[in-house]
Formats: C-alpha cells, sequence, structure tokens
C-alpha cells in the first residue's frame, strides 16, 4: 500500500516536471552596442564537412570552402557584385591583348609556418591550380583559365602571367573559391600528407587548432595577421578567438541548436522556417551569389526539343512567380536572365521568357501537337514526354521540378521525374546526355566569361545544349565573349548573347539561386559575406 | 576431454580465418561491380567545371580502370600484411581513420551492452518476484514492446525531451558523458528486449523445476530462489543470445551515431558505403566480421565449458555410440 502510494506521487512529480518543460524557447532580445568586442568564439553547425581535405580536391566545396576561407587568403577579393579589389595582390594591370598580367604583391605577408607569401609563393600556386598533378593524385582547379600557359617571379613582389589567348577572366578567377593561397612547402607534400588538414598551412586570420574527421574543425585567431581585403572594414586580426565547425547532418537539429543557444550558426535550415526564425528575432541570412541561375539546359539532340518551337512553349509555359511563392520565400529572386542579376554584364530579358500559357498552348499546337483526350500532346502517336532529373546538389531542386511538372502538365507534357543520389547521378545524368532532355543547372562563377565555355564544343567547351557548332550565330557569339579584350566590347556581346539564348530556348531559367542559408544568433555581429555567398567571420564578433 | 576440446577449438579458429578473408573478397567483387568512385563523384561535381574528357584523363591517373582481378590481388597482398591503404575518399591511411573513430564506437556499445544487460535482469527478476496485481503482466509486454519501437524514435524522443526541453545535455557535445548515456540507452532498448524475452523463458522454465517446488517449500523466499538457483541455468540460452545481439548492437550503431552526432565506425560506414571508397568500406566489413566470429567463436568454447551436461565428442567415438 505504502509503496504504491510512493509511486503514484513520484509518477506526478515527474509528469509535473516534464510538461513544465514543454514550453516553447525563444530568443534572447539582441542587445549590445556597434563596437567589436574582442574576444569569445563561435560555434557554426554545417551539414557536412566534405570528403578529403587536400586544398585542389577540396577548395570548390560548398562545406569546406567555409574553411579555406578563413585558414587561407586569395588574390583578389571579389564581392557580391563581382567587383574585384586588392587582396594579396594590391594592383594589377594587363596588356591590351589581356593574354598577359602583371600582379603586384602586398609586402611582408606570410604563411602561418613563417614562410613568406611572395612571388615565389604565388608561382608555385598558379602553377599547381592550373595543372594540378594528377599523378600524384592531385587534381587542377576546374574553372582556373584553360588559355594558363605560365607565369614568371620578375622579382620578390611581382609575378607576369602569359596566356595562350585573351583571358579577361583572369582577375576575377583569382577571386574565385578554388584560388586559395597555399604554403609551398604543402604543396610539396605527397597527397596522403596533404589530406591531413593540420598540414595544409594557408595565411589566413585564423589557423586550425584541431580537427576530427567527419565531425569537427576547430580554428584559432591569428594574431600577427594584417593583410585583409581593402573592400572589407577591418583588415586586422580577427576579433573572434575561435571558431569551431561541428558537423551535425540532421537540418532540425542544427536550427533547433541554434534556438535553443547551443551553437551560433546554423548552415542550410530550410527555406520555410526563416520566416519563424525572423519572427523570434534571429538573423537570417541569404546572400546573393555570382553564376548561373537555375533552370533547365535543353538538349536539342533528344527529339522533340529539336524543335525551336516546342523549346519556346517550355521557355513560357512555366509560371516562375508561382514557384518562388510555393517553394521558395520572397528571399529568392526571380531570374531575368540565364545568369544571376549580380553579375557584372547581367542584363535584364525577362520579356523573353515571360509566363504566357496562351501563347504556349499555340506554339505546342502549331508544332503539330495534338491534345489527346487524357491532356497529353501527342504527335505522329508519340506523346510528348519530358524526363527531368532533379538536382541532388540543389535541396529544393526536387520540390521545384514537381511543380514545373505540374505546370507542364497543363500544357499538355507528360512529364517524368527521375531523382538520384549524387553518386547514381553523377553517373548517369550528364548534361546533354542522350537520355538528359533537360539537365538542371547549379552553378557558380566569378567571371561571365565561364558562360563562353559552355555554350558550343569549340575550344573543348562543355556543350551544354548539344549542338556542336551547328548554330552559327551561337558560335559568334561565344568566341566573342572569351575572346574579348576589354569589358566593354564584352558586355555588349554578353547582353546579345544573353537575349539569343533565351530566344531560342536553349536554357530555360526557372529562378534565382540562393545557395547558402545561414540562420544566425543575434549575438553574432558584423559578419560580411563575399561574391559567393561564404561568411566571414575575420570582420565579426559576438556581444 | 582436453583432446576433443583442443581439435574443436582449432577446428573454429580455422573456420573463423575462412570466414574472414571470403569477407573481404566478397565485399571487394560487391564494390567493384557498381560504377563510380570516390574520385570521378569528385571531380563530376558541377562547381568543379571538368568536362567528361577531363574527367576521364585525370580518373585514369588513380588507377581504378585497371581489371578487377588485378586490384583484388594487390589489395588482398597487403591486406594479408597489416595494410589496409589509402581512403580513396579523404586520401588518408584507412588504419589512421578506423583507429580516430573506434574509440567512440566501442564506449557506445559497450555501455548500450551494459544498459542491456541491467534492463533485461531487471526485467527478468521483476517477471519472477513481482506479484501479479504490482504489474507483472506489464513487464512481460515490455519485450515485445521494446522490439517494435524502432531505435530511431526512442533517440530522437529523448533528444528532444532530454536536450531540448530539460537541457541535460548539448546535442553538440556528443562525446560527453549524459550525451553518451542517453545514445546507449536508445541503441539498448531492443537489445534489451531481445535478452529479456530469453530469460524471461528461461527463468520461467526453471521456475517450473521439482528442485524449485521443493526449495519453496522448506521456506525459501523468492529473491534468494532467484539469485542462487534460478539464475545460473537460465543464463546459458542469454550467453548465445548476447553473442547473436552484439552483431545487431553494430549495426544499430549507424543510425543511433547519425542521431546523436557522434562520429564512430557507423559514420565512417555509412560515409564509405554512400561513396564507394572501398578500401574503407572493405576495412569496416572484415572489421565487423571479426568482431562477429571473434564472439561467436568465444561464446563457443566458453559454452561446453559452462554447461557440464554439453560433452565434445570426437567422430570416432560419435561412430563408436553408433554402433
Amino acid at each position: 500500500m505504502k509503496t504504491s502510494r510512493v509511486l503514484r506521487i513520484l509518477l506526478s512529480l515527474v509528469s509535473v516536471v516534464v510538461l513544465a518543460a514543454c514550453a516553447p524557447g525563444g530568443a534572447a532580445a539582441g542587445g549590445g552596442s556597434g563596437e567589436p568586442k574582442q574576444g569569445g568564439g563561435i560555434t557554426f553547425l554545417i551539414d557536412s564537412l566534405g570528403d578529403t581535405w587536400i586544398p585542389n580536391n577540396s577548395a570548390i566545396s560548398s562545406f569546406q570552402g567555409h574553411i579555406w576561407g578563413h585558414v587561407t587568403d586569395k588574390l583578389v577579393y571579389v564581392d557580391e557584385n563581382g567587383k574585384a579589389s586588392p587582396w594579396i595582390a594590391e594592383s594589377w594591370e594587363q596588356n591590351a591583348e589581356a593574354t598577359q598580367f602583371t600582379l603586384h604583391l602586398k609586402k611582408g605577408v606570410t604563411f602561418s609556418d613563417g614562410t613568406p607569401l611572395d612571388a615565389a609563393a604565388v608561382l608555385a600556386n598558379l602553377d599547381i591550380w592550373a595543372k594540378g598533378d594528377p599523378a600524384r593524385g592531385i587534381n587542377p582547379i576546374g574553372l582556373f583559365p584553360k588559355t594558363y600557359d605560365h607565369a614568371e617571379a620578375v622579382d620578390a613582389a611581382t609575378v607576369k602571367v602569359f596566356f595562350k589567348a585573351p583571358t579577361l577572366g583572369f582577375i576575377p578567377t583569382l577571386g574565385y573559391h578554388g584560388s586559395i593561397l597555399i604554403s609551398p612547402k604543402t604543396i610539396a607534400l605527397p597527397a596522403a600528407k596533404q589530406a591531413d588538414l593540420a598540414n595544409d598551412i594557408g595565411s589566413g586570420p585564423f589557423v586550425v587548432a584541431s580537427w576530427k574527421e567527419g565531425d569537427s574543425v576547430v580554428l584559432k585567431k591569428r594574431a600577427d595577421y594584417d593583410w585583409g581585403p581593402a573592400a572589407l572594414n577591418h583588415q586586422g586580426p580577427a576579433y573572434l578567438d575561435t571558431i569551431t565547425y561541428k558537423l551535425v547532418a540532421e537540418p532540425s537539429l542544427r536550427t533547433a541548436a541554434v534556438q535553443s543557444g547551443q551553437a551560433d550558426v546554423a548552415y542550410n535550415p530550410s527555406p520555410q522556417e526563416l520566416a519563424s526564425f525572423k519572427e523570434q528575432g534571429f538573423t537570417t541570412a541569404t546572400p546573393r551569389y555570382l553564376g548561373f541561375v537555375n533552370g533547365f539546359a535543353v538538349n536539342t539532340k533528344v527529339a522533340p526539343f529539336d524543335d525551336l518551337k516546342v523549346r519556346q512553349a517550355l521557355q513560357h509555359g512555366i509560371d516562375r512567380a508561382q514557384l518562388i511563392s510555393t517553394v521558395y520565400t520572397p528571399d529568392w529572386l526571380p531570374a531575368k536572365s540565364f545568369i544571376q542579376s549580380n553579375v557584372p554584364g547581367a542584363t535584364d530579358h525577362s520579356g523573353d521568357f515571360a509566363f504566357d500559357a496562351a501563347e504556349a498552348n499555340r506554339l505546342l499546337d502549331e508544332a503539330g501537337w495534338t491534345k489527346g483526350p487524357d491532356g497529353v500532346r501527342a504527335k505522329d502517336g508519340k506523346p510528348l514526354t519530358l524526363t527531368l532529373y532533379p538536382n541532388p546538389y540543389l535541396a529544393t531542386s526536387r520540390s521545384v521540378d514537381e511543380l514545373v511538372a505540374q505546370q507542364l502538365g497543363t500544357l499538355g507534357f507528360k512529364v517524368n521525374l527521375q531523382a538520384f543520389d549524387v553518386v547514381t547521378y553523377g553517373q548517369r545524368v550528364k548534361v546533354a546526355g542522350p537520355n538528359v532532355p533537360a539537365f538542371e543547372v547549379t552553378r557558380s562563377f566569378i567571371d561571365a566569361g565561364t558562360v563562353a565555355g559552355v555554350l558550343t564544343d569549340a575550344n573543348k567547351g562543355e556543350n551544354w545544349f548539344g549542338l556542336g557548332q551547328s548554330d552559327q550565330k551561337l558560335v559568334q557569339l561565344a568566341t566573342g565573349v572569351a575572346g574579348a579584350d576589354n569589358v566593354g566590347a564584352r558586355d555588349k556581346t554578353l547582353d546579345e548573347l544573353q537575349g539569343y539564348v533565351l530566344q531560342q530556348g536553349y536554357f530555360v531559367p526557372l529562378t534565382q539561386i540562393v545557395q547558402r542559408i545561414y540562420l544566425q544568433s543575434p549575438k553574432l555581429r558584423g559578419v560580411t559575406y563575399n561574391g559567393i555567398a561564404y561568411a566571414n567571420y575575420s570582420t565579426a564578433w559576438v556581444g | 576431454m582436453n583432446r576433443n576440446y583442443a581439435v574443436y577449438a582449432l577446428k573454429r579458429i580455422l573456420q573463423a580465418i575462412v570466414v574472414i578473408l571470403l569477407v573481404y573478397v566478397f565485399t571487394f567483387v560487391v564494390i567493384s561491380v557498381l560504377p563510380g568512385d570516390p574520385v570521378t563523384n569528385t571531380l563530376r561535381n558541377p562547381e568543379s567545371g571538368f568536362s567528361e574528357a577531363e574527367i576521364t584523363r585525370i580518373a585514369t591517373y588513380y588507377g581504378l580502370d585497371r581489371p578487377v582481378y588485378v586490384q583484388l590481388g594487390e589489395s588482398l597482398s597487403r591486406f594479408v600484411t597489416g595494410d589496409l591503404g589509402l581512403s580513396l575518399r579523404s586520401g588518408l591511411p584507412v588504419s589512421r581513420m578506423i583507429g580516430e573513430v573506434l574509440p567512440s564506437t566501442l564506449v557506445l556499445a559497450s555501455s548500450a551492452l551494459v544498459l542491456a544487460l541491467v534492463l533485461a535482469l531487471a526485467i527478468g527478476f521483476g517477471t519472477q518476484y513481482l506479484p501479479r496485481r504490482y504489474g507483472q503482466g506489464l513487464l512481460r509486454t515490455l519485450p515485445s514492446l521494446f522490439s517494435s519501437v524502432p531505435t530511431f524514435v526512442i533517440g530522437l524522443v529523448l533528444i528532444n525531451v532530454f536536450a531540448f526541453q530539460l537541457g541535460l545535455f548539448r546535442v553538440i557535445d556528443a562525446d560527453g558523458g549524459p550525451a553518451t548515456f542517453f545514445a546507449a540507452l536508445a541503441l539498448s532498448v531492443p537489445v534489451a528486449a531481445r535478452i529479456a524475452e530469453v530469460l524471461v523463458a528461461s527463468l520461467d522454465h526453471e521456475a517450473r523445476q521439482e528442485y524449485v517446488s521443493l526449495a519453496r517449500s522448506r521456506g525459501l523466499g523468492q529473491a534468494r530462489l532467484l539469485l542462487r538457483h534460478l539464475l545460473k541455468p537460465s543464463s546459458l540460452p542469454v550467453v548465445s543470445v548476447v553473442a547473436v545481439t552484439v552483431g545487431e548492437l553494430l549495426g544499430s550503431t549507424v543510425i543511433t551515431e547519425m542521431i546523436f552526432g557522434r562520429v564512430g565506425v557507423g559514420t565512417l560506414l555509412r560515409q564509405s558505403a554512400t561513396t564507394q571508397d572501398l578500401p574503407a568500406l572493405q576495412a569496416i566489413v572484415t572489421l565487423a566480421a571479426v568482431v562477429f566470429v571473434v564472439v561467436n567463436l568465444l561464446s563457443d568454447l566458453v559454452y561446453p565449458l559452462l554447461d557440464p551436461r554439453v560433452k565434445l565428442v570426437s567422430r570416432r567415438e560419435k561412430a563408436e555410440v553408433a554402433a
């Protein structure tokens, strides 16, 4: 009798405690003055820490790029408008044909192991970026100009770089996330040693204090750092003492940890949750990003997309405003071209792909596709089908494609969705592949000159639309962009190129991309973002 | 008896070694059949901007296009000398990667096993000790209840209640004491169920024996009866069950580690499997096979020693008995 009474009291006490603890939490009001405070550390929760830490092989990773951005510097800083400004390279000149560039380096810069960051070090880096060393297991940097010939050290603070053809995009590429400056001692190490992050020495505002594979990376500040980018308001040593990057794979756990004060930044929360975070007083950031918009590269080798009218029907048949209001939030901008609107040289061509269901239907009728009783259009007995492959590198790709499938369904398309994981996708879904009528693009670039390399197969181009060199006008425009030796001429050609590609229905834009989303504690202030949407904590403080 | 035992032990050990080698070769063959590898997967990342031609050119340097049997031969000859090779995904030596993650998994698995035994014993004790109206019936349903709730559900509920609501541990401090305890708890529940089922059944069986009624008639209390007389004979089937559940424990650590954010062998296995990192995958699968084989081997070797009724006979003796 006595034991059961004790049990009952205990049970009620426990349930009271549990119920009381179930009250929802919220953010404390953000306070503090605008003055930077020294000291403190932050915890950044990230969904992955990539695969390998060999610098060349991992620099472009969307996740590891955060760590490289703090441990290393670049020659040039590119802001979110694509404007290049001095960093380790204080100034630069080019010749009239844009085939020779001279870089003047800042003096007194050192790597954290004491090696000077001088012309010899820059030379070693340029060579490894351009060529890699595949025999040793070190890949070249993918988007580095392929017209690279060689570089020379004129003196300890001057480097001259030579190209085989005009390469207007060279300077911005030096601010690209693959172009990280690494100590020549590290570059000389075998791949197995470079794979150990502790051996990868840079000149950045932080150094690696410790790291655990697949778990965390702890950075601590470098007290003698004094050469931050000129474009930022702070070039000296960081205010923060440490940054801890911790891998938490579950998005809901990342955001819950920040909301309950256990961490400071959560990477890649779900877009739908952003509004409620803002209401609770947290900071959300969806920084602009330079590159292609999210959209489809249409394969003209796959019927019926060899027919201009069908491509144009696709172009005008998608309601992009509905995509943004359904899948995304107002933080996502509608596409105006096939490149993001903050890329220098991007112009507004929204008229070329405006949503017009009546026009799309008319084009399909004219092309001979008649609607059957089940609503699907057919011609010569064959239905109008389209297979879409959601891109696993973009988390929202699947939802977007489902909505697009619905919209196209009302026009009479029969749309199939085939979703694969990253590995299978890489194997089976290749741009302009024989079974891929529309390849979903999500790719960043620093300089619009990159665009020329994907439109045709001239100069080992990627030939996104399967045209080879059959479209003479396209080849002419692409060559004009690639071979331009001044920005004014290039911008003119680029404008014409954007209009042409969109009118021909080669590229079907969906929305502008927000590649990186950050949920941040209100205590963290002064964070800046670069041209490829990476957060920079060398200017940040907690207070 | 001793000679028979020695022969039996030797045969079992040799079988164990053959199994481990077979597992190694089998993993190699199965993964090699699948298209893709970590090297080309990294190169295919759209951010890299490599064309198909470039990817093929770079990939040939890694020697992944050589015939399968050549690669297998090389891999096997390294394995028998103890060299586990370099991970294709991270470039680090596989032995270093496993060495870094193993302690976390060992801690988790052994705590889970201990907790499971404690839970199972508590349930077993309870079913024999508690009178009917104080919940013996409820206790008897617990094993099947525990088996049916998935580990990840238990894990998520524990995290939500104890980490976020009550703040007893931090999700991002996954290796700390409290976090490890809750992770081990989530992992131990299905294992406890399995052990408890067998334990309760054996205890019931033993409780119906005549010597038990005799002991009771002589005034022996329930608690002493349990501890001194019932527990030992009932624990023999439990030993076999524990040997089997160790394997299940290893498998469940993959999910538990993912939920609780721990980095252990399970995490490494998942990453290696999804990226087709052959050297790391082989090493982990072989490690799992070694654990399985060793535990079963120990159980087989210990069983005849524990139970005096089990006698090992050689083939000659068996023939004599039959004749």
